[in-house]
């Protein structure tokens, strides 16, 4: 029997995983990819929520995957799709388009505080691309001193970003320096009066993560959506093509991709990583393993005691409470939306009717209990052939177990709150549904790996980003033992489908020269 | 709980016989208890701990309780040298250091067995030695208020512990420690240099203890002793102490104030072959790369002592600073403990001078004094190695 080695091996086959081993493949590395469930992807893949009839399992729009790492990635022709407009639906059933930069009511008229969108919007575009340009990178550690390369060049780096930033001019540099740390309810009621498109502003300034409008750092949270112009994109296909696009690539670039095999143990030999051991007692070489797992789980499956306990500490409190439920729901016939001509069905409709409503609806969270009314992020994806479609909802603010547990009852509550607030809107809803799906975050946890069940496998907070992604210390990918690395969310630059941190933690192994 | 006092200090369940004894009346906090600085001379002190029987009350010592299946596994990861080489029934002096190699204190270990430590210390580490054992299969106990220790030091330190009925301990060659009876733990054990035991039981039993020692000890010229003669037999000794030589990193407020256990000479005590331990990586670093200080004992010309003096290289140059400075009665010397910066006080060694200020009746004057570097422990004595130890 040969020996089972490899170059690297890859704990994790979703897209972050599946990201790291096409960039290291393609620099002739032997990889493979190992992933426990049957399916790579990630929470990028789709599930089958009916015989024939495809669902996004829990990510279901691109926001953040950018045209130039697509194209590393070999997906870009994906993305060759129109962006989505954005619905927020409002109770009095004048909803708001926003599409780019221009919001409208649903019915063609002017929206009296458009003008104030766009000009905050460009804003925070502008604001966004150039952070932005930090997230191709790992973060800064200029801990070599000024004799060091590395450092030198994260310097240069630096400086790049502090003239993009002095060209923004004294104005809006000020401007930028005033809000970025600051909470988007007051950023975005500054400029306009409250309503669904105060309110949808303030609920992508919140998603996926454990914060409400008011919460500090929810301003920075927005402009990391915007980070590639904040277009939301369904790819073609849907977003489970996505997935499967990246593990083709993957493997047309050579990785050896593995479903099914749940690591056991990272083993480790003179503080440097040796392989992997697979449940059941397989044991595949490598001279390096890049984890798209929880960080902590990380160290905790390569033994506690192969690290120091300051790292270790911090990454126990690690902030990583997952707050996003997903619900998809199999419809009988594409729903009517009351107020909206049918050819806008195809966007992101959102249930944010003002910042006061998704503050409201944040606080239940808070003490581990479910909204009454939460925001939703629903996308009715095109009908199958016979006229059967699939409504795919996150849910924001659902504790990651409620007091009292995820009982049927509290389960099915969760999905009849969903679909009575949807039913608001798109009358007789109720009666269309043919199969619900709900994923609470304790499911995605389980599921996923993904610790606490957060999207972003630890939340994006001031505190939690950039050179202090996941930890402090722990910026560079690099878990301390030699060849042993962090590729998932919880590493630079972050959550949400993007690919990035997988492709920077696998060229920042190639930088070491471990392999 | 013990009643406070006006000092605002705890008092250990020896302070009555301390109060009882101190005609200075000098009193100190240490860990929150009061512990006397002298009780009726330093000098008077110092002399019984070198040619006497001396009694030091130990109990406001921090002490923690690791034990488990991992206790070995989580001790090791914790500090810098092997405990796995420390036999049970053994103590062993040891560093713990932060993750960038920085010392946090130092200690001692008690090894009883694979899976029962004791870790004594000066500093609280109760907070960092539970994060130290998450993940392990231990189980922590911080027994510093209910375990109580005398340190029993002196050349007559032996005979008067067979005096008292604990001639038994007469095996223990140094850095060993048995259950010499019922509830009663000796270690060969000190901060001296010279023949000395530590004695440790429960609080409530200490005092009693004491008085026994005492009984037994007016033969052998036992005196009780307060902190600054044992600091002058610590210095001696070449022994450091935590905020005087080195700065204890989780204490420091300011940047870089740390300490590595190789800047401070402690590089046999750091076991790179054993496997992670906590800073592993950036001592490795530290090691290829050389250190940034050298702490060093020093023999400094004269006699006036140099505490807190400047050191230079060729008159000129500042290089570094005496952190502990004494003239040492039994040796006769003007000794210190000196940091320089790299690569003074290792690969550069002569024309080292020291800076000292000394006051003749109210005349200042600046003296230049040279210093020569020491390897050896100031003071050293056979009878402190001897076992059987000998009668005085």
């Amino acid at each position: 029997m040969p020996r089972d080695a490899f170059d690297v091996v890859l704990l994790g086959g979703g897209h972050n995983g599946l990201s790291a081993a096409i960039t290291l493949a393609r620099k002739g590395r032997s990889v493979c990819v190992l992933e426990r469930g049957d399916r790579t992807g990630g929470m990028a893949r789709s599930t089958q929520i009916a015989l024939g009839v495809e669902a996004p399992e829990v990510a279901h729009l691109l926001y953040n995957l950018g045209p130039r790492v697509a194209r590393e990635l070999g997906v870009a022709d994906l993305l060759e799709t129109p962006p989505l407009p954005t619905v927020s639906l409002a109770p009095d059933g004048r909803h708001v388009v926003i599409e780019g930069d221009a919001a409208r009511f649903a019915d063609g008229t002017a929206h009296p505080d458009a003008r104030a969108f766009t000009e905050l919007s460009a804003r925070l575009r502008r604001f966004a691309g150039i952070l932005a340009r930090l997230s191709l990178k790992p973060p800064p550690e200029l801990d070599g001193g000024l004799t060091d390369m590395a450092t030198l060049g994260e310097l240069a780096g630096l400086a790049r970003l502090g003239i993009d930033l002095k060209r923004l001019g004294r104005r809006e540099l000020r401007e930028f320096l005033r809000i970025v740390l600051g909470n988007a309810a007051d950023l975005v009621l500054d400029e306009m009066p409250d309503g669904p498109l105060a309110g949808a502003l303030c609920a992508d300034a919140v998603r996926g993560n454990h914060v409400g409008p008011r919460s500090p750092g929810t301003v920075f949270n927005l402009m990391y959506r915007l980070g590639n112009g904040g277009a939301p994109r369904l790819p073609r296909g849907g977003m489970g093509a996505l997935g499967e696009a990246l593990e083709r690539a993957a493997r047309a670039a050579g990785a050896d991709i593995r479903t099914g095999c749940e690591v056991a143990r990272i083993m480790v030999a003179d503080d440097r990583v040796t392989g992997v051991e697979l449940r059941g007692g397989a044991v595949i070489a490598a001279r390096a393993v890049l984890s798209s797992a929880g960080p902590l789980q990380t160290m905790v499956m390569a033994g506690v005691g192969h690290f120091d306990i300051e790292p270790l500490r911090r990454l126990r409190n690690l902030r990583c409470k997952g707050t996003v439920a997903k619900v998809n729901l199999l419809l009988r016939g594409a729903p009517a939306v009351t107020g909206l001509p049918d050819d806008m069905a195809p966007a992101r409709l959102l249930v944010a009717p003002s910042v006061q409503a998704v503050e409201r609806a944040f606080n239940p969270v808070k003490y581990d209990e479910l909204p009454v009314a939460p925001v939703l992020e629903a996308v009715l994806h095109p009908p199958a052939g016979d006229g059967r479609c699939v409504l795919s909802v996150n849910v924001q603010h659902i504790p990651h177990t409620p007091a009292g547990g995820w009982d049927d009852a509290a389960r099915d509550g969760l999905t009849g709150r969903t679909v009575a607030q949807l039913a608001a809107h798109m009358p007789g809803l109720a009666a269309l549904v043919e199969t619900a799906q709900l994923l609470t975050p304790a499911d995605i946890e389980d599921r996923f790996g993904a610790p606490g069940g957060h999207w972003h496998h630890g939340e994006m907070g001031i505190d939690q980003i950039l050179t202090l992604r996941p930890a402090n210390g722990l910026a560079g990918y690099r878990l301390g033992v030699r060849g042993l690395y962090l590729c998932g969310a919880a590493t630079h630059p972050g959550g949400d489908v993007t690919g990035l941190p997988g492709r920077n933690a696998a060229r920042q192994l190639l930088g070491d020269g471990i392999i | 709980m013990a009643a406070t006092v006006p000092l605002g200090l705890v008092p250990t369940p020896l302070y009555s016989r301390l109060d009882a004894l101190s005609r200075a009346k000098a009193w100190t906090g240490w860990a929150g208890y009061i512990s006397p600085v002298v009780l009726d001379t330093a000098e008077f002190e110092y002399f019984a701990i070198r040619n006497q029987a001396t009694l030091f009350d130990v109990s406001p010592m921090h002490k923690y309780r690791i034990t488990g299946p991992d206790a070995e596994a989580v001790v090791n990861r914790l500090v810098t040298r092997d405990v796995r080489r420390i036999g049970d029934g053994r103590v062993g002096y040891a560093m713990w250091c932060d993750e960038a190699g920085m010392l946090i204190d130092d200690g001692t270990i008690f090894r009883f067995s694979a899976q029962d430590f004791r870790l004594c210390c000066q500093e609280p580490m109760s907070g960092w030695l539970r994060d130290a054992c998450w993940g392990f299969d231990v189980a922590l106990e911080d027994e510093s208020d209910t375990t109580a220790g005398i340190a029993l030091q002196g050349p007559t330190s032996f005979s008067l512990l067979a005096e008292a009925g604990l001639g038994a301990a007469a095996m223990l060659k140094p850095f060993d420690m048995a259950v010499i009876e019922p509830g009663l733990l000796i270690s060969r054990t000190g901060f001296t240099g010279d023949l000395g035991y530590e004695l440790w039981c429960d609080r409530d039993r200490v005092a009693a203890l004491w008085d026994r020692l005492w009984a037994a000890g007016a033969q052998w010229g036992v005196r009780a002793v307060g902190a600054e003669a044992l600091n002058l037999c610590r210095i001696e000794a070449g022994f450091i102490a935590a905020g005087v030589d080195f700065q204890p990193v989780h204490g420091a407020l300011r940047l870089h104030r740390g300490r590595s256990p190789l800047e401070l000479g402690f590089g046999k005590l750091v076991h790179f072959d054993k496997g992670h331990f906590n800073g592993r990586r950036a001592l490795l670093r530290q090691h290829e790369t050389g250190c940034a200080h050298h702490l060093r004992r020093i023999d400094i010309a004269g006699f006036k002592p140099a505490q807190g003096a400047l050191i230079y290289h060729r008159k000129k140059k500042e290089v570094g600073h005496v952190t502990s400075g004494v003239w040492s009665p039994t040796t006769k010397r003007n000794i210190a403990l000196a940091e320089f910066r790299a690569p003074f006080g290792k690969d550069i060694t002569d024309d080292l001078w020291v800076e000292i200020y000394v006051s003749q009746e109210g005349q200042w004057d600046r003296r230049i004094v040279p210093l020569a570097i020491v390897d050896a422990p100031f003071f050293r004595h056979a009878r402190a190695r001897a076992t059987p130890p000998g009668p005085f």
